[in-house]
């Protein structure tokens, strides 16, 4: 599922976030900014916002980026997966209004004393690995429902309607996906 | 503190989509605080969302878009150590301190009950429970979700017993009658969609009575 090249762009994101917490280094933006910003306004596209108001949000994700760079820990994520959540967040906050994007603070305020389990941490290279080879071990029919359920926000019953099959069949699909996943990618630390 | 009873994996990976709603992710976000073993779970899954995202088929940006995030370039921010222990100024559960949580009301005998004001557009409501030792609850059904996080004592239904840290995700099939720890009583968040539908005689009797 995954292509080589955008493998090796995302391991590449990590030393441009560096670039950036270090010598505050616009070239390495400018890298970052588009491979990501384009993907950022796809994502929240398909997560149901306005084309222009998923642009502003991958302008601002990238902009905090730029301005947290030196919070990132690649120890605890992989650079996507930090870019991930910064633009999770911003989502909630700036599209829904609600309070949510606040409920990720506390879990994220528990970990700073190091990981849960130091002796499994892996660096970011191995663990961006695992990702993609727990991804490539899923059915395409897997991956298509858990694009759905994750990434689209679809509840059960749209999936249902989009792929055309019994709610059941779709919850069932849903479940062994997410554990299958959640199984590959281990203790992920 | 050993946890037996944890969201599920497609709960877990909501919350970490962001595409959990807020009523329920309080829940969530409640039990994250209690268990490690979730807290990897949504780190994983936010792995997951990160390959997801490398792997999305790009949109187009509109001209100039990159010279406009250039411009807008300032200084970084100056990296302060984590905020620790902010939580603990309130003596509520760390999620719940960003939200307004109303007095403790009898609402019957031997339960307490504590709303927490938060918007729902799925008629998701969220509140405390705190139930004397000993009590038994009547035997219900949902017309939704029931999303429990216990952080207090005890209950016990057919499906097991939940205790400190402990989380139950009841769907509208379940149909149970919780019996509280005889010894610590129970202090619990739930996340109630719809409302519940007191079973038996005596049930349908005070049903005009309870408010949950």
């Amino acid at each position: 599922m995954l292509r080589d090249g955008q493998a090796a762009a995302g391991n590449s994101a990590a030393d441009w976030i560096r670039a950036i917490a270090e010598g505050q280094d616009r070239a390495a933006f400018a890298s970052l900014f588009e491979f990501y910003a384009p993907r950022i306004k796809a994502m929240l596209t398909r997560l149901g916002a306005a084309a222009d108001a998923a642009e502003d949000l991958a302008q601002e994700t990238l902009l905090t980026v730029w301005r947290k760079a030196g919070y990132f820990d690649p120890a605890r994520a992989s650079a996507s997966a930090w870019i991930f959540t910064i633009a999770r967040n911003l989502r909630i906050d700036r599209l829904r209004g609600d309070n949510r994007a606040k409920l990720y603070a506390p879990y994220e305020m528990v970990e700073p004393e190091g990981p849960e389990n130091p002796d499994s941490a892996l660096n970011a290279a191995e663990r961006d690995a695992r990702v993609r080879a727990a991804l490539k071990e899923l059915s395409q029919e897997q991956v298509r429902v858990l694009q759905l359920s994750f990434f689209e926000g679809r509840a059960h019953g749209d999936i249902a309607a989009l792929l055309n099959l019994p709610l059941g069949t779709v919850k069932s699909r849903v479940r062994l996906a997410m554990a299958r996943l959640r199984n590959l990618l281990g203790d992920l630390q | 503190m050993s946890i037996i009873h944890h969201p599920s994996d497609a709960t877990l990976a909501a919350f970490a989509s962001g595409t959990l709603d807020e009523a329920r992710g309080i829940v969530v976000a409640a039990h994250l605080a209690l268990c490690a073993q979730c807290r990897n779970g949504v780190h994983a899954f936010e792995e997951a969302g990160g390959a997801l995202l490398d792997d999305v088929e790009p949109a187009v940006l509109s001209a100039g878009a990159l010279q406009r995030a250039m411009a807008a370039l300032g200084p970084l921010d100056i990296i302060s150590p984590a905020i620790r222990g902010a939580a603990a100024v309130s003596d509520l559960p760390a999620p719940l301190s960003h939200y307004a949580v109303g007095p403790w009301r009898w609402i019957g005998r031997g339960v307490q009950w504590r709303p927490v004001e938060v918007a729902s557009d799925e008629g998701v409501r969220v509140f405390m429970l705190k139930a004397a030792p000993g009590t038994k609850l009547p035997r219900h059904r949902h017309t939704g979700t029931e999303w429990t996080c216990v952080f207090e004592g005890a209950f016990t239904h057919d499906l097991g017993r939940y205790g400190s840290g402990d989380f139950d995700e009841a769907d509208e099939s379940v149909e149970h009658n919780p019996v509280v720890d005889a010894a610590h009583g129970c202090v619990c968040l739930v996340a109630l969609q719809g409302h519940i539908e007191l079973q038996g005689w005596l049930g349908r009797l005070i049903q005009p009575f309870v408010r949950i």
